[in-house]
């Protein structure tokens, strides 16, 4: 249906149409030409408009040679990467990982622009499958190099029954006003264990963008941290679905926010069928004139009995000019469940401060140390130790005001 | 004359419009271990918070030396590292720090300060085994975010503990004696007494005279109203126990 008024489309929503149209994704492109880019108006998105963020999208990218180096390196990890949307020939993969690629889109398709958008102009996607336990961190290091680029890509994994694995993602690249779509597809088989960490240390210039799709068969446990620290517009959509009884998510995100920079973790989990559980837990650290975003929306089928599920945001402010956004929603419909939503926002306890301090550490010691705390819950299940370590030293990075 | 270790002259201080301490004179001789006693709300916990630099205050009038030299301008973290302790009335909780990463932080901070190395880790857990050992404070405790779930006993130990490994000057000791029973108050003073080397100074606050039976202090201070109305030796304190404070209510202006 056309609005009555048609939007005034800007310099983003031109460059998008015509490279809509350059792949014949005429659909999608009809889509932003009727629509625009999501405005608050669009209930994802209402605390990040992206008419309003995103004034510029540029060009798509071109295959790049140069490499500015990955933003974090995991001892022992087999690394597959992704430059400018391309699917780079990996080592010989470790025992139980399977590494290929598939045509075309991976997530579900859904109404959502970015989706629809991934969706087509996707080429190639990586395919990854996962066997055994699989002893190795599996890191998908994605790049995005030199001018500045439209960078479209996509990974689609499939976890066999009774694997374990810890996946790693994470964004990088060179400093350029980069527009990153990314899309990640997760189907955990029955009685899976898998962690998937997604950090995003993109350039400063950078926009990121990332969906996360999982779907969790009976009995798979899920432990999902997203962790933004990098571009200064930084969006993940998280599409958790427990499809199996005994499925258990602990979905949760950082978001670590200067001066400047805008990060937001949308989350929406369904508990299609009974006996499921989800425990989604976001913090929010934000400094000088920031803005953090977390919403978490869970919704629970008509026959999904049992679902027990929690959704937790918790803010630091470390300074005045600093927003922090929280929107959690319901949508239940069984009778049988225990739902809730708590967020809560605050500074650093100045009697903590002071209890430190007073035993002669030095304030923008105790400083990191209470702040340490604040994420420990976040930081410390990650049982890799390498990882664990660099997630650490991204956080104390962080601190000391890269 | 050696310098004391404390001298306070005069001391002023208010927290928002109110002024609390109202011309505080005290001075510790080094070694010394000195009692102040007083009603709820007459201002010693506020007189612990200014010797230890808490913000929350404004220092309207008079000074404060540590071995001669002024600390009012000097951060917390620096009093510390001059060797001022404070044994907090309500140590704090804080989830989300370990108890171990705190000490050694403690530790190697106040090193530092003082122009020494770190401490090396096995020197670092031999410390904290014997101070443990000493204060009843087990490896169950220190394996506990800091003071997270301590009974009001265990975090009283855990203060003494902290103060046996950070070996300050002085020690500014704030009813350590609330909320302990007999055996707790014992291991507690054992612990206190250790650490009276006859270098080390002591301020011990309470509202009791009971604990001045364990720690037995060189000079006992009576504290009304924001500051010291009365000093002597310890059978001050016996006095005390004996009439209450009513004696110096119109003292106090
Ligand atoms: N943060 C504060 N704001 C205002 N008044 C305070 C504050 N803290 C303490 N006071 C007041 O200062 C007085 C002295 O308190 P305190 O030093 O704790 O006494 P004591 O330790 O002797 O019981 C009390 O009347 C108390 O109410
Ligand atoms: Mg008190």
């Amino acid at each position: 249906m056309r609005p009555a008024f048609p939007v005034r489309l800007g310099a983003a929503e031109e460059s998008l149409i015509a490279q809509l149209k350059a792949v014949g994704a005429d659909q999608v492109a009809e889509r932003v030409t009727v629509a625009g880019l999501p405005t608050r108006r669009v209930e994802a998105y209402h605390y990040t408009d992206l008419k309003t963020l995103l004034r510029t999208i540029p060009p798509l990218a071109q295959p790049a040679n140069e490499a500015t180096g990955t933003g974090l390196r995991i001892p022992g990890a087999f690394a597959l990467s992704i430059v400018n949307g391309v699917v780079q020939n990996a080592a010989t993969a470790p025992e139980g990982v399977i590494v290929g690629k598939t045509h075309g889109g991976v997530l579900t398709n859904r109404d959502d622009l970015l989706v629809n958008v991934n969706g087509v102009l996707t080429k190639d996607a990586l395919s990854v499958t996962l066997e055994g336990q699989v002893q190795q961190v599996i890191q998908i290091d994605h790049r995005i190099e030199g001018e500045a680029a439209h960078v479209v890509d996509a990974t689609k994994i499939f976890v066999a029954d009774g694997a374990s694995v810890v996946i790693l993602e994470t964004f990088s690249g060179s400093e350029a006003a980069h527009v990153g779509n990314h899309a990640t597809y997760i189907a955990l088989g029955k009685d899976t264990n898998v962690t998937h960490v997604t950090v995003d240390l993109s350039a400063r210039a950078t926009s990121h963008f990332s969906t996360n799709e999982y779907h969790l068969a009976d009995g798979a446990q899920l432990r999902t941290l997203v962790v933004h620290a990098g571009a200064n517009l930084a969006r993940t959509h998280l599409f958790p679905k427990m499809s199996g009884a005994g499925a258990h998510a602990n979905v949760t995100g950082l978001n670590l926010v200067s001066d400047g920079q805008h990060a937001d973790i949308t989350m929406e989990t369904t508990h299609a069928v009974p006996h499921t559980s989800s425990q989604p837990l976001f913090k929010s650290i934000t400094r000088g004139r920031s803005k953090s975003v977390v919403q978490g929306k869970l919704i629970v089928a008509r026959d999904a009995q049992k679902t027990d599920a929690k959704f937790m945001h918790q803010g630091l402010m470390l300074s005045d000019d600093a927003e922090i956004l929280s929107k959690p929603e319901l949508e239940i419909y069984a009778d049988d469940v225990v739902c809730g939503h708590g967020s809560t926002c605050g500074k650093l306890d100045e009697d903590s401060l002071f209890y430190l301090l007073s035993r002669g550490i030095p304030k923008a010691e105790a400083e990191t140390m209470l702040v340490r705390g604040f994420i420990a819950e976040l930081i410390d299940p990650i049982e890799d130790e390498a990882l664990n370590e660099a997630l650490q030293g991204i956080v104390d990075t962080w601190l000391l005001g890269k | 004359m050696t310098t004391p270790v404390l001298e306070i002259r005069n001391l002023h201080a208010r927290i928002e419009d109110r002024e609390i301490l109202k011309g505080v004179n005290l001075v510790i001789p080094q070694g010394e271990v000195h009692a102040i006693m007083g009603r709820n709300g007459s201002g010693k916990s506020t007189l612990s918070y200014v010797l230890a630099g808490k913000e929350d205050y404004e220092i309207t009038e008079g000074e404060i030396l540590l071995n001669g030299e002024s600390i009012l301008e000097m951060e917390p973290a620096e009093r510390a590292a001059a060797g001022i302790f404070l044994a907090f009335q309500y140590p704090i909780e804080i989830p989300g720090v370990a108890t171990m990463t705190f000490l050694k932080a403690a530790i190697n901070a106040q090193r530092k300060a003082r122009g020494e190395g770190e401490l090396s880790t096995p020197d670092f857990m031999r410390a904290v085994k014997e101070a443990g050992a000493q204060l009843n404070v087990d490896s169950a405790m220190l394996k506990r975010p800091l003071n997270v779930g301590f009974s009001g006993g265990e975090k009283k130990r855990a203060e003494i503990m902290q103060m046996a490994l950070l070996k300050p000057a002085l020690a500014v000791l704030d009813e350590t004696d609330s909320g302990l029973d007999i055996d707790a108050l014992q291991v507690v003073s054992k612990g206190v007494n250790a650490l009276r080397d006859g270098k080390r100074s002591m301020l011990v606050i309470t509202h009791y005279q009971r604990l001045l039976n364990h720690i037995v202090p060189d000079v006992v201070h009576v504290f009304s109203d924001g500051r010291i109305v009365e000093s002597g030796d310890k059978d001050l304190a016996l006095q005390l126990e004996a009439k209450g404070y009513a004696d110096y209510d119109g003292q106090a202006a």
